[in-house]
């Protein structure tokens, strides 16, 4: 029999609560008999609905003419057997043909319109993703992959492997993975098309194979099941409101018997002497702050409890301070810049902050480069590694 | 009959990636061969575009559909024969159909039309009208939604050659 046969490779769902009927996966009937339960749950939902009908297609990864051909029709007959009711189609901008195909719908019926889900559904995030923001995720990951290249074996990297780095920023872990373990094939996805046209640039300037960069949504990603050795994702579950989800793509896209590696920080414990009271005070509130964002800046050591409800086995965990000792203190002193004129600046404004919380907030990042510049001072930056093998 | 399939003097030169060959009569026997055939060949040629996955989604989402016209054919000897080069920003997939002279003469009519001013306004009625989307539709789509280009050659035997371009590179976000 065929696998088509005992796995359905699409799903209908309506959620009444939403007024929300989605179809995700690949839709690709012979005949439309095939889509008969489908349609009709789409009948019986717009038979409940007052007002909007939401259609969310944004995981729909495939669906041929003849399919986008019999839910159209309902769509359209509905439309001219209730005027008072509104379609809303999500379609996502990861899937290039969903808003093309789709959109021709809105041409046809007024009372449709098509939406492109974006990165407006990631909260938050677009503080940390301004271009000016480049050189310091820069100067970040060249003081993490001090410590990384020599952690990264331990949890399952090796020369000849498939990874994905997901969540790849500008791709700099990307090119430094490439050129320390030569695996056999990278892929890199980000949802930021301003950081995927720098990473681009950088392999096309530098000359670097074996990266394939990709624009997608690290909750829903277009990549296939269970193709990776190795899954890397890093600081980002941290700045997503439901970490679950990415997990479980991750898992979705690891191999059985593969890992996936997660870092994260725990930003309350950022630490520096002298003035070690003024930089507790300053990164305790950066957590509130990044809570009221919803991001979870104090993940890290929540990292085991992440891996080992998304199912995974074999769990390690592991944690290094990033440091003024490091390398050169001024890099440290760099990166506590740009994160006070992010955090104390734009964020804290967004968030309504006053003048003199500001100034209070302000003076930790101060201290804390003070410390990191100080002959004697000492000053650091915590994170938590952690990885899962998928079971077999 | 032979091949009749030339470049044009000093037109662009395509560069060939993959060739996959079958039997109509085995491609026929399973509707997921074109889900099969295009999925994979998508993911062949898409690892040197700008966005591998993306192109690998685009370009199986438009080749499906041209496989899914090429498994109607009524002719039930003969290879269906799938050849995508690339030159540039474009993909060409060149299919080579087994057909009667009767889908022959389809195929070169509705290529005509797909080529024509109101293609899109076509498959915009077809949307809205009644009837099940037609073959002749499906390729209008390909035009309307992934600014293909078609033509239609002369095959050996009772056969017949589609050439699409696809510029999806172009269509990247």
């Amino acid at each position: 029999m065929s696998p088509y046969i005992l796995h359905p490779r699409f799903k209908a769902q309506y959620d009444p609560n939403n007024q929300e009927f989605s179809i995700s996966g690949v839709v690709r009937p012979q005949a439309i008999d095939e889509l008969g339960p489908s349609l009709a749950l789409l009948r019986d939902a717009i038979s409940c609905v007052r007002g909007v009908l939401y259609v969310n297609v944004k995981r729909l990864t495939q669906m041929n003419n003849a399919a986008f051909h019999a839910f159209s029709r309902v769509i359209i007959d509905a439309c001219r057997a209730r005027p008072d009711l509104r379609f809303v189609v999500i379609t996502s901008s990861v899937v290039g043909w969903t808003s093309r195909k789709f959109g021709r719908l809105s041409g046809i019926e007024p009372n449709v319109t098509v939406e492109e889900y974006d990165s407006e559904f990631y909260p938050g995030q677009g503080f940390l993703e301004e271009g000016g923001f480049v050189p310091i995720l820069r100067t970040q990951t060249k003081m993490t992959w001090r410590h990384e290249r020599a952690i990264l074996p331990r949890h399952g990297m090796r020369p000849g492997i498939v990874m994905a780095d997901i969540c790849c920023g500008i791709g700099d872990f990307a090119v430094l993975v490439q050129k320390e373990f030569q695996p056999s094939r990278i892929v890199a996805l980000d949802h930021s098309i301003s950081s995927l046209d720098y990473a681009r640039r950088v392999m096309r300037e530098f000359d670097i194979r074996g990266i394939e960069y990709t624009y997608g949504d690290a909750s829903e990603m277009l990549l296939d099941e269970a193709q990776f050795d190795l899954v890397t994702c890093r600081h980002s579950l941290q700045i997503f409101n439901r970490p679950e989800l990415i997990l479980k793509e991750l898992y979705r896209i690891c191999k059985p018997g593969g890992r996936v590696y997660i870092t994260n920080e725990k930003n309350s414990h950022c630490l520096g002497e002298p003035r070690a009271e003024s930089i507790r005070w300053t990164y305790n509130e950066v957590a509130k702050l990044f809570a009221h964002f919803e991001m979870d800046v104090e993940l890290g050591p929540k990292s085991r409890r992440y891996l080992m409800e998304a199912g995974f086995e074999d769990i390690r965990v592991e944690s290094f301070m990033v440091t003024n000792l490091d390398g050169d203190p001024q890099d440290f002193a760099d990166v506590i810049e740009a994160w006070a004129d992010v955090y104390a600046g734009e964020m804290a404004a967004k968030r309504g902050d006053g003048p003199e919380f500001v100034a209070r907030f302000r003076q930790g990042f101060q201290d804390h480069i003070f410390a990191a510049l100080h002959p004697k001072g000492y000053a650091g930056w915590p994170i938590w590694i952690a990885s899962g093998r998928r079971p077999q | 009959m032979g091949s009749v399939h030339h470049e044009p003097a000093g037109g662009p030169t395509f560069e060939p990636l993959i060739q996959v060959d079958m039997e109509i009569k085995t491609f026929v026997s399973a509707w997921q061969h074109c889900d099969y055939v295009s999925t994979y060949m998508a993911r062949m040629i898409s690892q040197k575009r700008s966005d591998s996955v993306r192109h690998s989604n685009l370009f199986s989402s438009a080749f499906n559909e041209l496989l899914e016209v090429a498994f109607r054919t009524r002719h039930a000897e003969g290879e269906l024969a799938c050849r995508v080069s690339r030159q540039g920003a474009t993909d060409r997939i060149e299919l080579t159909i087994p057909c009667v002279p009767e889908e022959r003469q389809f195929y070169q009519e509705a290529v005509a039309q797909v080529a024509g001013f109101e293609a899109r306004e076509r498959y915009l009625n077809s949307v809205s009208g009644d009837l099940a989307p037609s073959r002749e539709v499906v390729l209008l789509e390909l035009a309307v939604d992934y600014n293909a280009t078609l033509r239609v050659e002369e095959a050996e035997g009772d056969a017949i050659k589609l050439v699409v371009d696809l510029p999806l590179e172009g269509l990247q976000h």
